[in-house]
C-alpha cells in the first residue's frame, strides 16, 4: 500500500453503484468499442457522479484514453472504430444518431496530453469556442477572455500580452490556455487526457491545483498514468487493465484497501 | 589512399564538386546573359576608319565596332573575297554596326584590319535615334526650321537640344492623343456599332434606338474629326524642323526632326555621362514600345503582358488547387481510386506543355470561346471575341499546366499538420468545415504559397502552349486600358518569352537583334525572380505567423 495525502478537500463517499440520477453527470452502460477486428474495450458500466474529480488509472494501452475519448465522441475520427453500449449524458445517449456531435462536444470539452494551442493569439485561442458559436460582441468576449483565464489560472500572467501568439507561453502556461480555452465554452463534463504528462513538476503542480478548483463548476474526468497524480487530484478511482474496468470505488478506499487483486498488484508496483 | 577512401573524405569531395558546379553553371548563365544584355544598353565608342581597297580607293566607314574575330584567309577567299596571302594564315576582320539604313545596302559591314589605315574616334561624331530606320551616324551640321538654317552663332549641340525637346514632346502629345482620346472614341464607335448589330439580331432595333445611336456615333464623329485635326497640327508642328547630317559618304542628309528621339556623342562623353546614358537605355527599354518589328525600342508590352497573365493564372489557379487538395486529403476515402487520383494528378505535371497548348487552343478557344461567343457575343460575329486566341484563355492554360504543383503542394502542406490541433479544435465544438476553414487552411498557406512559387516559376517561362492559345508578336492594344469594362482577357498579349524567340528567329536584322534577346532575356529572369521573391517574401511571412509547435 502507498500512503497518500490528498490535497483536495475529500467529501463524502459516494455509493457509486447505486448513485441517483441527479447526482450523475454520465452513464456509461455496457461500452464495447473495436479497432478493425481487435476490441479495445470490454462492457463497461460506471457511473461519474457530478462536480466531482474521476481519475482513470491503468497500465498502457489498458484502452483509459480510449474511454475517455468516447465520452465527447473523439474516437469518430477513427476510420475503423465502432462502439457499442450507450453513455447517457443528461439522460440522453451520445450515440443516438440524432446527436449533433459538435454540440455534444460544446458540452464536453477536452484537454490533450500535449498542449495544443492554435496558431493565433491567446486572446483569440480562448475565444476560439465563443466565435464558432457565433460569439463576436467584443465586450462579451473580453468578459469571458478574463473568466476563463482567471479560471486557469493564467490570467495574472498573460494579461498583459494577450494579442501575442500562444506559442510564446511556456508549456505549462500552454496547457493551462488550452484549459481556459476548454472553460470558456462552459462544457458541462472536462476530459483530461494525462493534461501534465508533457509538462515539468512545478506545471504539474499548479495544473493539479487547478483541477481541485475546476470541480465546483464543472464535472472533471482525468486520464493520468502517475497513481500519485490520481491520489492527490481525484474524488473516485477507475482500474482498468486490458480494456476492463477492474475497479472502481472512491480514490481513498481504493489506494487503501483494494478489493481486487489486479489494483493491487498495480497500485502497489507490480506492474504496469 | 585506401585510408582516405575509407575516411568518407572523397564522398564529401564529390558531392561539393556537384553542388559547385551547378553553382557554376547558373552564375555563368546569368553572368554571359546579364554582360552582354547590358552592354547593348552601354554607349558604345563610334569609329571613323579609312580603309584602302585592293584596288586603291579609298572608303570612310562610320560606325560601331560589333564584334571582331580572325578568319583564315582560306574562307575569305572560297567567300569570293579578292585577298592574297597564304591560305594558313589569319587575319582580323571588324564588324561595324554602320547604320544609316535607308542609304546604305546593309545595316553592318565587315572591315578587313589590314586595310584600315587610318582609325579615329572624332568627339563631333554623333548618333541619332529615330523612331524608323533605326541608327544614323555622322556629324550634325546645320539645325533647320522651314529649310532655312537657324543656328547663326549659337553653339549648335545647344540649338539642337532644345529643338529636340520641342519635338520630342510635340510626339509625345500626338501619341496620347492617339491612344487616350482618339483610342477611346474608336473603341466607343465600335460599341456601338457592336449594340446596334445586337439589337438588329434580336429584332428589337426600334426607330428611337436607331436614331439614338446615330446620333451618339455622329457626335463621337465629330469629335474625332476635331481631334483628328489637332493631330495633324501637333505633327505639322514636329515637323517644322530638321536636322542635317555629313554621313559617311561626305553627303549631307536632312533628317525630319520628329523622327528623331534622341542625339548622343559618345567619343564626347564621360565616365559618368556614360552611366547616365546606360541606366537611360534601360529605362527605355523598360517602358517604350518596341519599333521596327520588335528589332528596336522597349518591351514595356512583353512584361506588361507576362506579369498580367502570371498573375492572373495564379488567380485561377490558387483557389481550383486549393480545392481539389482539400478534397484529396481531407474527405476523399482512403482506398485505391484516390490513390489513382493523386498518380495522375502527380502524373499530369509531367505532359509536355505543348500538349497543354494543343488542349487550350481546342478545347478553350475553339470550343468554350466558340460557345461563349455565340451565346453572349452573337453582334460581333463572325469575328471572334472569346472565340480566338486571348489573355484569358492563356491564363487558363496554363492554370491547368501547373495545378499539379499546386495540390501536390499544398496536400503536402495539409498532411505536415499536426493532428493535435485539428482534435483540439473538433473538441471545441467545430465541425470539420469549421475547423479547415479557421485552423488548417492559415496554417497551409505557407505550403500553398510554394505552390504558387512553383506555379509562377513554371508558367512565367513557357512559351510553347502561349503561341497556341494567346501570344502575338506585337499586340496592338494592352489587355488592360482606360476603357470600360478595364480589363479586356479577349485580347491578345506580348510576352517576353515569346518576345525572345521572335526577336532571335523571326527577326529581318539578325545582327540588331542579337543584344535584345540577350537584354530580353535578362529582363525575363529578373521579371520571374521578381515574381517569386515577392510570393516568397509571402510565404516567408506566413510561415512566421503560423509557426508550428515546435516540441
Amino acid at each position: 500500500m502507498i500512503s497518500v495525502t490528498p490535497i483536495s478537500s475529500h467529501t463524502e463517499n459516494l455509493d457509486l453503484a447505486n448513485l441517483s440520477a441527479d447526482k450523475t453527470a454520465l452513464a456509461i452502460r455496457d461500452l464495447s468499442l473495436h479497432y478493425g477486428e481487435a476490441q479495445a474495450l470490454y462492457d463497461i458500466s460506471m457511473k461519474i457522479p457530478k462536480h466531482r474529480v474521476t481519475a482513470f488509472i491503468g497500465p498502457s494501452g489498458c484502452g483509459k484514453s480510449t474511454l475517455l475519448r468516447c465520452i465527447n465522441r473523439m474516437n469518430d475520427l477513427v476510420d475503423n472504430c465502432r462502439v457499442a453500449g450507450e453513455i447517457l449524458l443528461s439522460d440522453k445517449n451520445i450515440y443516438d444518431k440524432d446527436v449533433d456531435v459538435a454540440a455534444l462536444r460544446r458540452r464536453v470539452g477536452m484537454v490533450f496530453q500535449r498542449p495544443n494551442p492554435f496558431p493565433k493569439s491567446i486572446y483569440e485561442n480562448v475565444v476560439y469556442g465563443m466565435r464558432l458559436q457565433g460569439v463576436n460582441d467584443r465586450r462579451t468576449l473580453d468578459e469571458v477572455v478574463e473568466r476563463s483565464l482567471k479560471g486557469a489560472a493564467l490570467w495574472d500572467e498573460v494579461k498583459d500580452r494577450l494579442n501575442e501568439s500562444a506559442f510564446g507561453l511556456s508549456g505549462g502556461q500552454q496547457q493551462r490556455l488550452v484549459i481556459a480555452r476548454a472553460i470558456a465554452i462552459e462544457p458541462e463534463v472536462l476530459l483530461l487526457d494525462e493534461p501534465t504528462s508533457a509538462l515539468d513538476p512545478i506545471s504539474t503542480l499548479t495544473i493539479e491545483e487547478l483541477i481541485t478548483e475546476l470541480k465546483e463548476q464543472f464535472t472533471v474526468v482525468i486520464v493520468t498514468h502517475n497513481m500519485q497524480q490520481a491520489a492527490r487530484v481525484s474524488d473516485q478511482t477507475a482500474f482498468m487493465y486490458m480494456g476492463k474496468l477492474i475497479e472502481y470505488a472512491d480514490t481513498n478506499t481504493l489506494f487503501t484497501t483494494p478489493t481486487q487483486k489486479q489494483t493491487e498488484d498495480y497500485i502497489t508496483g507490480r506492474y504496469g | 589512399m585506401k585510408h582516405w577512401f575509407k575516411s568518407g573524405k572523397p564522398y564529401i569531395w564529390l558531392t561539393a564538386g556537384a553542388v559547385s558546379v551547378s553553382l557554376i553553371a547558373v552564375l555563368g548563365l546569368l553572368a554571359l546573359i546579364a554582360w552582354r544584355g547590358l552592354s547593348y544598353f552601354w554607349p558604345a565608342a563610334i569609329h571613323e576608319l579609312e580603309v584602302k581597297a585592293h584596288d586603291g580607293s579609298t572608303q570612310i566607314i562610320i560606325g560601331e565596332i560589333y564584334e571582331r574575330e580572325e578568319v583564315s584567309i582560306e574562307r575569305l577567299q572560297e567567300a569570293g573575297l579578292a585577298v592574297s596571302g597564304n591560305a594558313d594564315e589569319m587575319l582580323e576582320r571588324w564588324l561595324l554596326k554602320i547604320g544609316n539604313r535607308e542609304y546604305m545596302p546593309l545595316d553592318f559591314m565587315w572591315v578587313m584590319a589590314p586595310q584600315i589605315v587610318r582609325h579615329d574616334t572624332p568627339q563631333d561624331l554623333a548618333v541619332i535615334e529615330r523612331s524608323k530606320d533605326g541608327n544614323f551616324y555622322g556629324y550634325i551640321v546645320d539645325v533647320l526650321e522651314h529649310g532655312q538654317s537657324i543656328v547663326g552663332t549659337a553653339v549648335l549641340r545647344d540649338v539642337l537640344a532644345e529643338r529636340m525637346q520641342r519635338a520630342v514632346q510635340l510626339n509625345e502629345q500626338a501619341s496620347a492623343l492617339q491612344q487616350g482620346a482618339i483610342g477611346s472614341i474608336n473603341y466607343q464607335l465600335n460599341r456601338l456599332r457592336l449594340e446596334r448589330r445586337g439589337l438588329e439580331l434580336e429584332q428589337q432595333l426600334t426607330a428611337a434606338d436607331e436614331q439614338r445611336i446615330q446620333e451618339q456615333q455622329q457626335e463621337l464623329q465629330q469629335r474625332y474629326q476635331e481631334l483628328e485635326q489637332k493631330l495633324f497640327s501637333l505633327r505639322e508642328e514636329a515637323n517644322r524642323d530638321s536636322l542635317v547630317v555629313r554621313d559617311m559618304r561626305g553627303m549631307e542628309v536632312v533628317i525630319p526632326m520628329y523622327r528623331v528621339l534622341d542625339v548622343t556623342y559618345p567619343n564626347d562623353m564621360g565616365l559618368f555621362g556614360k552611366l547616365g546614358h546606360f541606366f537611360g537605355q534601360i529605362g527605355k527599354f523598360i517602358t517604350e514600345d518596341p519599333r521596327e518589328a520588335n528589332t528596336e525600342g522597349g518591351v514595356f508590352p512583353a512584361i506588361f503582358g507576362t506579369v498580367f497573365m502570371v498573375l492572373l493564372m495564379s488567380v485561377i489557379v490558387t483557389p481550383f488547387g486549393v480545392m481539389a487538395a482539400i478534397y484529396l486529403h481531407e474527405y476523399a476515402g482512403k482506398n485505391a481510386i484516390t490513390k489513382l487520383i493523386r498518380i495522375a494528378v502527380i502524373n499530369l505535371a509531367g505532359v509536355p506543355s505543348i500538349v497543354y497548348g494543343v488542349f487550350g487552343l481546342g478545347f478553350f478557344v475553339y470550343m468554350v470561346g466558340g460557345s461563349l461567343d455565340q451565346i453572349f457575343y452573337p453582334e460581333a460575329l463572325p469575328s471572334p471575341t472569346f472565340g480566338t486566341p486571348g489573355v484569358m484563355w492563356s491564363a487558363i492554360t496554363l492554370a491547368i499546366l501547373t495545378l499539379p504543383v499546386v495540390i501536390v503542394s499544398t496536400e503536402e502542406g495539409l498532411s505536415r499538420i499536426p493532428s493535435s490541433l485539428r482534435e483540439g479544435s473538433l473538441a471545441l465544438g467545430a465541425t470539420k468545415a469549421e475547423t479547415l476553414w479557421r485552423i488548417i487552411l492559415p496554417m497551409a498557406s505557407p505550403a500553398i504559397m510554394t505552390g504558387l512559387i512553383l506555379a509562377v516559376a513554371r508558367a512565367a517561362g513557357e512559351v510553347a502552349p502561349l503561341m497556341l492559345v494567346g501570344v502575338v508578336k506585337s499586340a496592338p492594344m494592352l489587355p488592360v486600358d482606360g476603357n470600360f469594362p478595364y480589363f479586356h482577357l479577349d485580347r491578345k498579349f506580348m510576352h517576353l518569352g515569346f518576345h525572345i524567340y521572335d526577336v532571335g528567329f523571326q527577326s529581318p536584322n539578325v545582327e540588331a537583334a542579337r543584344p535584345l534577346v540577350y537584354a530580353t532575356s535578362l529582363l525575363l529572369v529578373t521579371v520571374i525572380i521578381g515574381l517569386n521573391l515577392t510570393a516568397i517574401g509571402v510565404r516567408n511571412h506566413l510561415r512566421e505567423k503560423y509557426r508550428s509547435l515546435e516540441n
